[in-house]
């Protein structure tokens, strides 16, 4: 398949020029932050005594502060919801840009865990360094307390070594629980320990005032490398190299490391003479303000998410499908809802701190104020909620889950001027095909008497079959002559709706296992000979 | 919280824990820190540990997803039998793996880790858990004669099967309790 370029731009360009954006801004970060200290004259007797590991720490750390800060702002959904729906933005490529919060988040993640692991291995360097390297002509600069100091007591018996230690524990936890694997079979596991950020973010400030790195303060009045005439000359005496040669008799033996000269020092060429010791100070913590914002700012967001989730909801019927599916229907005031949006359900009588997603089936009109979601009966809430709704359903209000709401983004479809909807939809059994067959005839009924039979194309694919002909149901004929046995042939599909829609603009919504995903992806991505091009947009939960 | 498999979390922590392991002995043996031998010990252990855990378990309930060439390992580990199904003696065996790492800098990371596997390995051998291994099914040819048992015995037309019968097409059948309606 051909890759087409207009739909590869229209599909993926705006996300890999974004994701583009956000890797030169953590280049441009690292790399000032590196030569800041490998090269910035407050940080020459600190760089003398650490080398390398001071500016891959200090460099790793202000990466770090920007996907802590970044990572955060794409779990306010309430927040992007809004943007998403107002009429700001209005472009659709913003929209389905803001899609992909998801996969943000992931990435600003993953970037967090191997760039914690480079600070936290230049840091054990450090802490070696502190201790071999012990200053002794400016004992200000030192973490250590003395020269040969245990390392591990600079790690674990000071505020930012232990909260350093605790957070890469919490990191190793919530990194764990959150693989692919677990999320699909556990979801709870990744559910709970992810909450686990806000001790994660809590430590992170505590850590970063312990204000263990200092920077010298007097330059003018002590350049550094200068030369001190009270000072007798030990061992350890910072002498640059150029000095050596200028003053053979002054200099003593090696120079433990081959630092590089700061450049006005060699271009006076003068030997300048310290006026007074050098001062140091610590940081000003700069982490405080890259994550305050964003920390409250989702801790505000889930603050309403949960005001606004305890008005409770009323149930007004529940509707049991083939294989093992529950309708269940509601109503609860002021509650406005747009097709694709999907809400959160808790019931605290199931479960006091789950809570689940299912998107809406039916939702409230002008004219009627009931809304509907599907459920299918897989795992333990599902199960003991429909066991709640069916057989306990005298109980009175306390079964009334309390619900949030939730705009998720696939609204999308509005922005396209909607003049033909292909409904295709994979199941494995046959009377799964049950949950929405009224549905569905009622709607070829209805367009069929407006005149308008071509507005939906309805097919139906059975994938799993015992070779037996399966028919949906006696009065179901309008699907019964849709359905198709095996999988559907996704190639063949694109090829008949490009043909038959040639040079316009097509919405691929997907909603179902990763694997459809990615020969969808693919293919809408291909090129195709009529000119036509499509835009993949799909939802999950997982 | 009642279906929790612990046995999966810890999976991945040892798994991870191994590979955190094996990097910190590899970083110490080759700069020939000070008691670069305990890091030689932290490379084998967190091999060995890699390989053990590298096959997941088959879950209680639903499909399990294989790592990429699982199969082999499966094949290894099924042979200790006892030894690698029960999960407190991997609970104790990763304890006991991870404390000499425990006294080099540059593998204490990996001891934390590990020990922190064998915890969640703990909990779920207290709550009855085991390690079994995923089978593969033997791919079933489809049998082209099965579904032609005997040829069709009425003239055509022939009405398809369910209206041959008696009974009702729609056994147990879907009547919607409240009709649907389409805005």
């Amino acid at each position: 398949m051909a890759l087409s370029w207009r739909s590869w731009l229209a599909n993926e360009g705006s996300k890999h020029l974004f994701l583009f954006f956000w890797l030169s801004l953590n280049v441009w970060f690292f790399g000032k932050t590196f030569l800041l200290y490998y090269q910035g004259l407050q940080y020459y007797y600190l760089h003398q005594m650490l080398g390398l590991g001071l500016c891959v720490s200090r460099a790793s750390a202000s990466v770090l502060n920007l996907n802590c800060c970044l990572v955060l702002l794409p779990m306010c959904r309430v927040l992007l919801a809004f943007l998403r729906g107002s009429q700001r933005v209005a472009s659709r490529k913003t929209r389905r840009l803001l899609d992909k919060s998801k996969t943000f988040h992931v990435t600003c993640g993953v970037t967090i865990c191997i760039f914690s692991v480079l600070h936290v291995a230049a840091h054990l360097v450090n802490a070696l360094n502190f201790s071999e390297n012990y200053n002794e002509d400016f004992p200000a600069i030192n973490a250590a307390n003395y020269r040969g100091e245990d390392p591990r007591k600079l790690l674990f018996a000071t505020v930012p070594g232990l909260t350093g230690v605790i957070m890469v524990l919490v990191l190793f936890l919530m990194c764990t629980a959150s693989t692919y694997a677990i999320r699909v079979s556990n979801y709870d596991i990744f559910w709970y320990t992810h909450n686990l950020f806000f001790v994660f973010y809590i430590l992170l400030m505590l850590h970063v005032s312990g204000g263990v790195l200092k920077y010298q303060t007097n330059l003018e009045e002590h350049p550094p490398g200068c030369f001190n005439p009270n000072k007798t000359l030990r061992q350890n005496m910072t002498m640059p190299k150029a000095f050596e040669e200028l003053f053979p008799d002054y200099t003593t033996e090696c120079f433990p490391q081959d630092l590089p000269v700061p450049e006005p020092f060699v271009q006076n060429n003068l030997m300048r003479i310290c006026s007074e010791e050098p001062k140091f100070q610590s940081h000003f913590p700069e982490t405080w303000l890259w994550i305050s914002g964003p920390l409250c700012l989702y801790c505000v967001e889930r603050l309403y998410r949960y005001i606004r989730s305890n008005k409770p909801v009323t149930i007004t019927s529940v509707i049991s499908h083939p294989s093992n599916v529950l309708e269940v229907r509601m109503v609860k005031d002021d509650f406005k809802a747009r097709p694709g949006q999907y809400v959160i359900l808790h019931c605290p009588r199931v479960s006091t701190l789950e809570s689940h997603p299912f998107t809406l089936t039916m939702c409230p009109t002008d004219t009627k104020a009931t809304f509907g979601v599907h459920l299918k009966v897989v795992g333990d809430w599902t199960e003991r909620f429909r066991d709640l709704l069916l057989l306990h359903s005298n109980q009175d209000a306390e079964i009334l889950p309390i619900f949030q709401q939730r705009r998720y983004p696939n609204d999308d479809w509005k922005c396209y001027k909607l003049r033909r909807l292909y409904f295709v939809w994979v199941c494995r059994d046959v009377e799964s095909f049950r949950w929405f067959a009224d549905l569905l005839c009622m709607l070829h009924n209805k367009l069929w008497q407006e005149n308008r039979p071509d507005y939906i194309n309805i097919q139906l694919y059975l994938s799993q079959t015992d070779g037996i002909q399966k028919i949906i149901g006696e009065k179901y004929q309008a699907l019964n002559s849709r359905l198709l046995i095996g999988r559907p042939r996704w190639k063949l599909l694109f090829d008949e709706i490009a043909k038959c829609n040639r040079r316009k603009t097509i919405g691929v919504f997907c909603c179902g296992p990763n694997k459809i995903s990615k020969i969808l992806h693919k293919l809408s991505n291909s090129s195709n000979s009529y000119g036509t091009r499509f835009e993949y947009n799909k939802e999950s939960f997982s | 919280m009642g279906q929790i498999e612990w046995a999966m979390w810890a999976n991945e922590q040892a798994l991870a824990a191994g590979l955190i392991m094996l990097t910190g002995g590899i970083v110490a043996v080759a700069g020939q820190f000070k008691g670069w031998y305990f890091a030689a010990y932290a490379i084998v252990a967190g091999v060995l540990v890699c390989l053990l855990e590298y096959p997941r378990s088959k879950r209680i309930k639903g499909s399990t997803m294989e790592r990429c060439g699982q199969k082999y390992l499966t094949a290894v580990v099924k042979l200790f039998g006892p030894l690698t199904r029960n999960y407190y003696i991997r609970a104790v065996l990763h304890a006991a793996l991870a404390v000499p790492a425990g006294f080099l800098l540059s593998t204490i990371l990996g001891t934390v880790c590990l020990a922190i596997a064998s915890g969640i390995y703990l909990l779920a051998a207290v709550r009855g858990e085991e390690w079994r291994p995923i089978e593969q099914k033997p791919r079933e040819r489809p049998h082209m004669g099965d579904t032609i048992k005997q040829p069709p015995s009425n003239p055509p037309p022939r009405p398809p099967a369910e209206a041959r019968r008696k009974q009702p097409p729609e056994a147990g059948g879907q009547v919607n309790p409240i009709p649907v309606e389409a805005e």
